[in-house]
């Protein structure tokens, strides 16, 4: 390791958190000197001097006045001015040429052109002094790395405000009060405290469910029960096991990132803490883009410079209601803004009150399954005949010989239910194998099929 | 920048500049709209091309016109569009007349562009003075004549000259460019060791 990279690995307080007063520092040793806390394993900052907090306040008030500004068949005025500049300052763009007149003639991307040389896609007046990476190991087993900023980092909480907004939470805790606890449960996951300028210095803990990263696992109800956090962040399966402790306190909300969030699931979790719980489309390539309404009919966009097109396979944009790949341009990511970037996540396009909503989000490639009789069933149906079960993630394959294979990551307590709910779907002839307690790491392909003609 | 005429041959005398020059500047915009690669795009750069050696009196083997379908759209889009700009500037009734050769038609438009597909986003070739007469200069020479009213020393020296300053600016350009690619990798496997900065969600 030469001196530089000993040097940044080093680093201190000082560079986590510039603006640290001596209340932050108090909160940071609440969080972490707890009795009942657990083993921190990594540390993290806001890494925000006092000209990025302006910036980032100033961004929220953005934010918060910003519609999306566009609607069916338009494009926002923003657009053609950022292509423009795409063209000309970042070298993957640059290589296509001129700027084509029509935004639908742009070529698309894909996670694989990131993977490959993510440095082409970091816009030439970037600097990289202050640059800072998220990696991301996605569905394709390729980890990604993006460029990021910890002006970027900062910029997620305006659209978790705006999203928790959408259901009547304004987040009110400030000095002195912890506001967000993200919950993990893995057995290897990046856990730290932080505070969080912009909501003056409260406090911010990640934090592992799994019992080895706690001295007694009962500390973990104790830890949150002491924490009192406004809002708790965590996937699907963390909730899970964050509803199985006996915890009594209450947050203000809950949102869940990373897996699709099915609706038995959030009314079981709504229910255990009375406290909505927000299901929030989101990505490291481009931080929260959307939240789950069902007023909405599904989920609303949360980026005013984020414009979403739904395309069919050979990249043709696809009319409100038919169905298709989310792919994106812009996004408040200055290191990385997006040209036509195809998510590999599946939607439709719909307008609720004149806002864009993603109806029938699907984290995954759309598959076809096979009834014996030859009748072809959307994955969709496969997730509509399962939602109302509290499963915290599950997966679906069809073998060649058209047997299905439902792995439940956790126990199917109605696991007779679930037999009966697929096979009202595929007909009684169907063989079905259920497995529960399967171990998942990472993400994983939900819906998978070795039958040909699987694919749309 | 490509390749001129070496000087192997004596250059014959050709049109003025500013008659093609004139002609790039005053491209129609359907010699500048999207060539069609795979499902994207629409115009049929082989046909441009075939439809060209046609109206030159020597179409070419279809084989031949493989590498005017591109397959990739980011890879191949700026070179297509500069065959296309290059098709519109041999269509002028000048080089109609002069009936030039089909090989040494489809090296400049295959080779020639390619190679300044690498330097030059297409439309450069159309909206920048100094670009038109490197087009239009570089285009004479590939096919054996110089500018109406220049000696061939002339001709090879303004060649020269521009294609060398512009051929210095894209090797500085692309020089920087590695350079920054270099250190931005550098620094994401730096700070791949490191923390990272807070976020209220995980993806």
């Amino acid at each position: 390791m030469d001196e530089r990279m000993s040097r940044e690995a080093q680093s201190s307080d000082k560079d986590r958190y510039p603006c640290l007063t001596d209340e932050g520092r108090a909160m940071l040793r609440f969080l972490r000197e707890h009795p009942h806390a657990p083993i921190f394993r990594n540390e993290s900052g806001n890494r925000l001097t006092k000209e990025d907090l302006d910036r980032v306040r100033a961004f929220e008030r953005e934010v918060e006045a910003a519609g999306i500004g566009w609607r069916a068949g338009r494009k926002p005025e923003w657009l053609s001015a950022f292509v423009e500049t795409c063209f000309a300052e970042i070298p993957h763009y640059r290589w296509y040429g001129s700027p084509p007149k029509a935004f639908q003639d742009i070529p698309t991307i894909d996670r694989s052109h990131l993977s490959r040389d993510i440095a082409r896609f970091v816009p030439d007046t970037v600097a990289v002094e202050r640059m800072m990476l998220f990696q991301t190991s996605g569905t394709t087993g390729h980890p990604l790395i993006i460029p990021s900023h910890p002006l970027v980092a900062a910029s997620y909480l305006p659209f978790h405000k705006k999203a928790l907004r959408r259901f009547g939470i304004q987040p009110a805790h400030g000095r002195g009060k912890v506001g967000v606890v993200l919950l993990g449960y893995q057995r290897k996951c990046f856990t730290y405290v932080s505070v969080t300028p912009a909501m003056d210095e409260s406090g911010l803990a990640k934090i592992n469910l799994h019992p080895d990263d706690w001295r007694d696992p009962d500390d973990r109800a104790r830890y949150l029960d002491d924490l009192a956090p406004e809002v708790i962040t965590g996937d699907p399966i963390s909730f899970q096991v964050l509803a199985s402790l006996p915890l009594s306190h209450k947050p203000r909300a809950a949102v869940s990132t990373a897996m699709t969030l099915l609706p038995g699931m959030r009314e079981r979790l709504e229910a255990r803490f009375c406290c909505p719980v927000l299901d929030l489309y989101s990505m490291n390539e481009a931080g929260p883009i959307a939240v789950a309404d069902p007023d909405a009919g599904g989920h609303v966009l949360l980026q005013h410079r984020l414009y979403v097109e739904i395309l069919d396979e050979s990249g043709r944009a696809l009319p409100p209601g038919e169905r298709g790949e989310v792919t994106l341009t812009g996004g408040f990511n200055f290191c990385l803004p997006l040209l036509r970037y195809r998510t590999g996540d599946y939607a439709s396009l719909s307008f609720f009150g004149g806002e864009p909503v993603l109806v029938g989000l699907e984290g995954r490639p759309p598959v076809l399954f096979k009834t014996m009789s030859g009748e072809i069933i959307n994955n969709l149906e496969v997730t509509h005949a399962l939602q109302r079960f509290a499963l915290a993630r599950f997966t679906l394959h069809q073998n060649r010989d058209g047997g299905l294979l439902l792995r439940i990551d956790g126990p199917a307590s109605r696991g007779d239910a679930i037999r009966h709910a697929l096979l009202g779907l595929f007909g009684p002839g169907q063989p079905l194998e259920i497995r529960e307690h399967e171990p998942f790491t990472g993400k994983v392909v939900q819906y998978t099929s070795a039958m040909d003609g699987s694919a749309p | 920048m490509i390749e001129e005429n070496r000087g192997e041959h004596s250059e014959e005398q050709g049109p003025t500049l500013e008659l093609l020059t004139r002609r790039l500047a005053e491209t129609p915009e359907v010699f500048l709209d999207e060539p069609r690669i795979g499902s994207s795009g629409r115009v049929h750069v082989a046909a441009v091309v075939q439809d060209l050696l046609a109206s030159l009196g020597s179409p070419a083997h279809p084989g031949r016109l493989a590498p005017f379908a591109g397959s990739d759209a980011g890879r191949d889009r700026n070179r297509l569009s500069i065959t296309l700009i290059l098709c519109w500037l041999l269509a002028d009734s000048w080089f109609q007349k002069e009936r030039i050769r089909e090989n040494e038609a489809l090296e400049l438009l295959g080779e020639g562009a390619a190679d300044l597909a690498k330097q030059v986003a297409s439309r450069k070739f159309v909206t920048d003075p100094e670009r038109r007469e490197e087009l239009a200069r570089l285009s004479l020479s590939r096919l054996g004549y110089r500018p109406e009213g220049e000696t061939e020393e002339q001709s090879r020296d303004r060649l020269m000259a521009l294609s060398s300053t512009e051929r210095a600016r894209v090797v500085r350009a692309s020089r920087e460019a590695e350079e920054r690619s270099r250190s931005i990798r550098e620094a994401l496997r730096r700070k791949a060791a490191r923390e990272s900065a807070d976020k209220w969600t995980r993806e």
